[in-house]
């Protein structure tokens, strides 16, 4: 039967889209998970204003010192990581390119939950001694020493500088979907260098891009965030730079841009419900007339109105029925097939199995009745004539 | 008196327009009789079968049928009357097309309340058994000729053992072969003493009947 028909595809098209885009919006919040890190804080340098008055003029802006500082000070935070960053010529041998560098400390390592592959990551004493040593990312590892892990004890030239190799760095890796790229191959391309050193040797002055901060567990980052804001305030005399918090949880960018995607999800839900409704409603409601006329035959008969609305509902019942579960199952399969194809995480929960077949059933319901409720306020001619 | 209308008068509202179907219209017909009702399109003869049918309400008038006043009944109480007392024959047949032509005959019947389904069944067969229908009894509509298949709405509309039969251009959607048959059955089923109301435009049909009634413009001239 053609109702039949409309309410399978119409329940299967809702439970498609939604898991398929559910899938997609689990992916990214573990993408960004990767990515984010979980609740830092970042203080980063703000435009100088127009008219500097004096205090702005004399604060050093944000420095290794300020970085210190917070580490002794400020009882809230768990880690501090000064973020230096600059491109500079990589060079073993006769291989050389230009890449990034990354001067910071060991607290490095645990913001962003990265650890060696080989060899260490680096210590409080390198940054203490300005050693010249270096932790390489796995991909430039493996681009100028052929195999990653043959770098360690080996030399290295950044910006005209040699350098040691005492570690390489583990591959950070994610993949979407069919995508073939690595999405986090940048990660792997850098070098990391003691704070102190980068800023001897490569930078003329004390100054930092930006501080990456971790709250102690238990404490909210509200309050971290506080502590270091009045902190810095009092050393710099003014509020040069700002703070954010980054990455997931409230506030944070990833937290936001999740709740973007969250939120295109509901808008793309409800229009695959619009949609999946209109189908099982224009299916149902095309036979309209031919319903009435033949209500108006049966009311001729000696059918009551109660008659005939009870006998519509238990056809309609069985057909919403069965048909919003066929859907469901071949939603399910489609689902399984596509997400197989696109190598893609995707779900039918639960939740989207109930707002698919509830959506079904109810609309089923109430286009399958439609005729019935139209039959029985007309008197028998006028149902059977009915257009 | 089976039939008693009284100034029978019914008026549609048309858009903007009240259109006067009937005019005041008086019509009594006896038990036994075979009564044609003619006239040219317009004149008004369906809408005062279908208000003789209970199909319809009038506007005004009063209409006593089997000796009950129905004037003014509505909704359930006029569909037991419609059930009980009139059996209907269309022109288009109006048969159930996914029903059997048993289950079609029978349909009154479940309407009635009370009759178990063996019963049904065993009255829908004889009516078509007296009808010459016997070995159409499982096929559906589509699969009968138009005049088997007014010939099953005749049977249906027996199969309560109604007062009055009656029928809105029976004839209207047959060739002429198979109007005959019709019209055969239906004299048949006068002969038996059953009591028919046509309406037809058809002078030969109604020159079948025992008496004709003429419309113009909703009134009878």
């Amino acid at each position: 039967m053609l109702s039949l028909l409309g309410l399978i595809l119409g329940t299967a098209s809702i439970v498609t889209v939604l898991a398929l885009f559910g899938g997609q919006t689990a992916l990214t919040e573990q993408f960004l998970n990767e990515v984010g890190g979980r609740g830092t804080i970042i203080v980063s340098d703000r435009e100088r204003s127009a008219h500097p008055g004096a205090q702005e003029l004399a604060s050093k802006r944000l420095t290794f010192k300020d970085a210190q500082f917070l580490r002794d000070r400020a009882g809230a935070l768990a880690a501090v990581s000064p973020g230096w960053s600059q491109s500079l010529s990589y060079r073993v041998g006769n291989t050389s390119f230009d890449g990034q560098v990354i001067g910071t400390v060991p607290d490095y390592m645990a913001i962003n939950d990265i650890k060696p592959l080989v060899g260490r990551y680096l210590s409080d004493l390198d940054v203490r001694h300005q050693a010249r040593v270096a932790v390489l990312g796995w991909k430039y590892a493996d681009s100028l020493y052929g195999v990653a892990t043959r770098a360690v004890g080996q030399l290295v030239s950044l910006g005209g500088k040699n350098y040691t190799v005492v570690g390489v760095m583990e591959r950070e890796e994610f993949y979407f979907a069919a995508w073939e790229d690595n999405a986090l191959e940048y990660r792997n391309e850098r070098a990391y260098i003691p704070i102190s050193t980068a800023i001897a040797q490569h930078s003329a002055v004390d100054h930092l891009d930006f501080l990456t901060l971790k709250g102690r567990p238990g404490v909210a980052r509200g309050v971290a965030q506080a502590q270091v804001r009045s902190l810095l305030y009092a050393r710099h005399g003014v509020e040069d730079f700002d703070i954010r918090a980054s990455g997931q949880g409230a506030g944070g960018e990833a937290g936001q841009f999740l709740l973007l995607f969250n939120f295109i999800f509901l808008v793309v839900g409800v229009v695959s419900l619009i949609t999946g409704g209109i189908v099982i409603a224009n299916i149902l409601l095309a036979s309209v007339v031919e319903r009435v006329r033949e209500f108006g035959t049966r009311m001729a008969l000696g059918a009551t109105a109660g008659a005939i609305f009870a006998h519509v509902l238990a056809e309609v019942l069985v057909v919403t029925v069965i048909g919003g579960l066929l859907g469901l199952g071949l939603g399910t399969a489609l689902t399984g097939v596509v997400a197989h194809f696109m190598q893609m995480p995707a779900v039918v929960s639960p939740f989207i199995a109930a707002v698919a077949t509830v959506t079904a059933l109810t609309v089923g319901l109430l286009a399958g009745l439609f005729p019935a409720l139209r039959a029985a306020r007309l008197s028998p001619v006028e149902a059977l004539r009915y257009a | 008196m089976l039939i008693q209308g009284r100034s029978l008068a019914k008026t549609y509202r048309l858009g903007q327009v009240d259109v006067a179907a009937l005019r005041g219209v008086d019509v009594d017909v006896r038990p036994g009789e075979f009564v044609a009702i003619t006239g040219p399109s317009g004149s008004g003869k369906s809408t005062l079968m279908h208000i003789l049918g209970c199909l319809d309400t009038p506007t005004s008038g009063s209409y006593r049928l089997d000796g009950e006043d129905v004037s003014g009944l509505t909704g359930k109480r006029l569909a037991q009357v419609r059930n009980r007392k009139v059996g209907f024959v269309f022109q288009t047949f109006n048969l159930m097309p996914r029903l059997s032509v048993e289950e079609n005959v029978a349909l009154p019947l479940k309407y009635r309340g009370g009759i178990a389904r063996g019963e049904r069944r065993a009255r829908a067969l004889r009516l078509l058994e007296r009808l010459g229908l016997a070995e159409r009894v499982g096929h559906r509509p589509d699969e009968l000729s138009g005049g088997e298949r007014q010939r099953v709405a005749i049977a249906r509309a027996l199969v309560g053992e109604p007062a009055i039969l009656m029928a809105d251009e029976p004839t209207g959607n047959l060739d002429s072969a198979s109007g005959a048959e019709v019209m055969r059955t239906f004299a048949e089923l006068h002969g038996a003493g059953h009591t028919i109301v046509l309406v037809t435009h058809d002078p030969n049909v109604a020159a079948r009947a025992e008496r004709v009634i003429q419309m113009s413009d909703g009134r009878v001239v």
